[in-house]
């Protein structure tokens, strides 16, 4: 035990090596300590290469050590409260999408946060579009003709969704409440993979997931993307038919997954300031924008203020969505 | 590039000196998490996933595989030696391999082992080579009801893994699918039972249970007993080594465990756990000496033991061929090659050679490191266990709460100790059979989710689990297994009480 951890250390302290020698680290007070980043999803997927991402550069820019730690469960509540509760002094951030900021505390009770005001955005790393893909025999080529062959079975087409209220499941509900369609949705338990194989084997006729999930499969020949759910054409997918240019849809009802990074409400106005600038540096650098154009990310980078309305945007969409999903319950 | 030259094309990379360093080096941390009671290759390759990310992404793949096959080399030593199970696959290895520690066999125990885990790692890497395209295609004729067909069976056929009479297999197995509805619901993300306890959302924790239920448990009945916990021991190398006799009974099993394995870790469905559980049950039904299964037969080691390496190889395959990860783990190495920027998916093997064909000689390579580290290593575990038993069980216990929180840094891990430590205690002094919980909540969260993804899909139509072929197969197969089982059930149970 004691030899693996000393030469964990070893390796980890070589790692970090290089970050603190940058000629970009400053003597300022801010940090002074390791910073911890919390990811309140598992490591593995996207959300994990985003997050290491920025933190590799984050390093630099500030000149210390990040270290993050993935805090998982209950939907990423637990993570994120944890950021949210934590003591305001700029040595506890973390990363935070748009389901968990605005759509759990909607159907969850308990919460360290109800509104946006609740804790202090830093910055808005990217947004992913949903992506409508069927299998690469499928007729079915654009979003008319997946329209086309919803109206004329209601009811009966399957689209497979990476688990209920995820976001590309509420993109869905979106879509069938903006366009009184009715795909019958099918929450897959196991993440992103279990509807792409479900989508190979013929169990569903269509899925609903994002760029790194499923460029593969659209690689090999074994899918083809239909739609992507935002205005104006997707580079990596031209060809898929965008439904946010669509007569039956506006932006207000499309719903990307947005990720952010948050701190807790109250930090020193000049730590906040250092986290706000050093983000956008590492947003808008252009290793940051080739790492988003390999994987798919949409950057748009934006000021806390400016994540703050758009959260509260968000939030009036999901309220008219759940009202639609629980009439009851409104 | 056909498959001889692929190989040969890989050893050219895996033979640098840096891949070499990652292999070893990973086997090496892997071993070690291995041994380690809670502490898996999950928490191991998370550890030097961001380190990972430095290197080029085949080097990077090569030690996190290190690591993963590793571990299950590592996973059985304390099972063996002091009956706390390193993680739940584990937990059958304990029946047979913790009785063998008492007889003063530890050594041929964790040698064979060692062996197994080499015929089960190296045989699944010739399966990656030659059949990854052919198991991905077969693996999509598999859906939720398939699986359904096939987890539930799998509950009733282990519920009986550990002998007894039905009710001590059957009890406890309800107990544990009982335990496994706490949480947070798969399907609905529903609450249940948590009672406001945020931290039970996830569920109770797989490892916290199996330390507590065998470990903690065992650790009680000593003391309770005064017991001496094994036989003396000596660390003589002619004690190490297993005699011809033990050769020769462990070859059969674990030619089998290495099949069940592979097709058990390929199909993206069953945890590994299940191999291993599968592996000794088709021993009790096959094996010549079946009858000593559970007193300490080498049958119910080499087995499971192999089936375990072969089935986390063979999980590599879901990855490598379709760039689906199907457990935590390869989600672990498909995210260290996306901040690469290698899309996986099903031209991984065509567009990158390099890293399919690397990582594949690599695990050869790997798998000869860990036997040479291994077999010397087998003395210096024995001889753990002449440290007296005043020392020796606080300093278990030590480490099982370590293991415990190291999970997922949680207190109420650690609480969960002692609690299902009485359980268990309790349990065991009724004459039940503590394997079957452990079954019961692996496979419980499954078999709910299959099922009512299974009706989902089919609009609540029941018909859907017989309809198709795959379906059919499995729920004959499952029926046999069953009507066999009570066929053979008499005499077993003869020799059983």
């Amino acid at each position: 035990m004691k030899t693996l951890t000393r030469r964990q250390f070893g390796l980890a302290a070589a790692a970090f090596a290089g970050a603190a020698a940058s000629p970009l680290a400053q003597a300022a007070g801010y940090p002074e300590r390791d910073i911890t980043f919390i990811n309140p999803w598992s490591p593995g997927g996207s959300t994990d290469a985003i997050v290491r991402q920025y933190a590799k550069q984050m390093e630099k820019v500030l000149g210390g050590s990040i270290v993050v730690q993935n805090l998982t469960g209950a939907s990423g509540t637990l993570g994120v409260g944890t950021v949210v509760r934590a003591r305001p002094d700029g040595y506890t951030i973390g990363y935070a999408g748009n389901g968990t900021l605005v759509y759990q505390p909607m159907v969850m009770k308990g919460l360290a946060w109800s509104r946006p005001d609740d804790l202090q955005p830093i910055a808005k790393l990217n947004s992913m579009p949903t992506l409508l893909a069927v299998r690469g025999d499928s007729p079915v080529r654009t979003w008319t003709d997946f329209v086309a062959q919803l109206r004329s079975r209601p009811g009966q087409v399957r689209v497979g969704v990476a688990g209920l209220r995820t976001s590309a499941d509420l993109e869905m509900q979106q879509v069938n409440m903006a366009a009184h369609l009715r795909m019958r949705i099918v929450p897959f338990t196991g993440g992103s993979g279990e509807s792409v194989l479900a989508l190979l084997g013929g169990r569903v006729e269509a899925m609903a997931g994002y760029t790194d999930g499923l460029r593969g499969h659209v690689d090999a020949g074994a899918m083809r993307i239909v739609a992507v759910f935002q205005k104006g054409r997707y580079e990596p997918f031209p060809d898929a038919s965008p439904v946010g240019d669509q007569p039956d849809f506006t932006s207000a009802t499309l719903l990307p997954a947005c990720n952010y990074v948050i701190g807790p409400r109250g930090m020193p106005p000049d730590v906040l300031d250092r986290l706000v600038t050093g983000s956008r540096q590492v947003v808008t650098s252009e290793e940051f924008k080739a790492f988003a154009q390999r994987g798919g990310l949409v950057l748009d980078p934006m000021a806390p203020d400016e994540v703050r309305s758009e959260l509260l945007r968000v939030a009036g969409t999901y309220e008219r969505l759940i009202r639609f999903l629980h009439p009851d319950k409104a | 590039m056909d498959a001889f030259d692929g190989l040969l094309h890989g050893f050219a990379i895996a033979l640098t000196a840096q891949n070499l360093v990652a292999a070893f080096l990973g086997a090496l941390a892997g071993t070690l998490v291995g041994v380690l009671p809670g502490l898996g290759p999950l928490g191991g390759i998370a550890l030097i996933l961001p380190i990972t990310y430095s290197f080029d992404p085949t080097t990077g793949l090569i030690a996190m595989a290190g690591i993963f096959y590793g571990a299950m080399y590592g996973g059985s030593t304390t099972a063996i030696l002091i009956n706390v199970p390193g993680e739940a696959a584990s937990a059958i290895t304990c029946l047979d391999g913790y009785q063998l520690t008492r007889r003063g066999r530890a050594g041929a125990a964790l040698t064979i082992v060692a062996a197994g885990s080499f015929v089960g790692g190296t045989v699944a890497v010739l399966g990656i080579m030659w059949l990854s395209p052919a198991v991905s295609r077969a693996a999509l004729l598999f859906g939720p009801p398939e699986y359904f067909a096939m987890l539930l069976g799998g509950l009733l056929i282990f519920s009986r893994v550990s002998g007894g009479t039905l009710a001590a297999g059957l009890f406890p197995m309800a107990v544990g699918l009982l335990l496994a509805t706490v949480g947070q619901e798969a399907v609905t993300g529903e609450q249940r039972f948590i009672f406001g306890i945020n931290e039970l959302s996830p569920g109770f924790t797989l490892v916290a249970v199996v330390i507590g239920l065998f470990a903690v448990a065992e650790m009680m009945h000593l003391v309770a007993t005064r017991e001496q916990q094994v036989a003396p021991v000596s660390v003589r190398l002619a004690d190490m080594m297993p005699t011809r006799e033990e050769w020769r009974r462990s070859v059969a099993p674990m030619l089998r465990g290495t099949l069940v394995g592979f097709v058990m870790g390929a199909l993206p469905g069953p945890p590994s756990a299940m191999s291993s559980f599968a592996s000794y049950r088709l021993e009790q039904a096959v094996a010549r000496h079946r009858r000593e299964l559970g007193t300490g037969a080498i049958e119910g080691v080499a087995g499971p033991e192999t089936a375990n390496n072969a089935a986390a190889t063979a999980t590599l395959i879901p990855l490598l061929a379709m760039g689906i990860p199907f457990g935590a783990i390869t989600a672990l190495m498909l995210s260290s090659l996306m901040i690469h920027g290698i899309t996986p998916g099903p031209l991984l093997m065509r567009n990158y050679p390099d890293l399919f064909w690397g990582l594949v000689a690599s695990m050869y390579i790997g798998n000869v490191m860990l036997v040479i580290l291994n077999v010397p290593l087998v003395g210096v575990w024995v001889s753990l266990l002449r440290v007296p038993q005043y020392i020796f069980l606080p300093m278990i216990v030590l480490l099982t709460v370590i293991g415990a929180y190291s999970v997922n840094n949680s207190m109420l891990d650690v609480w969960l100790l002692p609690l299902i430590g009485c359980v268990g205690y309790v349990l065991n002094k009724l004459g039940f059979r503590l394997a079957p919980m452990v079954i019961g909540l692996v496979l419980g969260p499954l078999v709910e989710k299959h099922l009512r993804e299974a009706l989902i899909l089919s609009g609540g139509d029941l018909g859907t689990f017989w309809s198709s072929p795959v379906a059919v197969a499995t729920w004959a197969v499952v029926a046999v297994v069953l009507c066999l089982g009570f066929l053979l059930r008499p005499r077993e149970v003869a020799a059983d009480d």
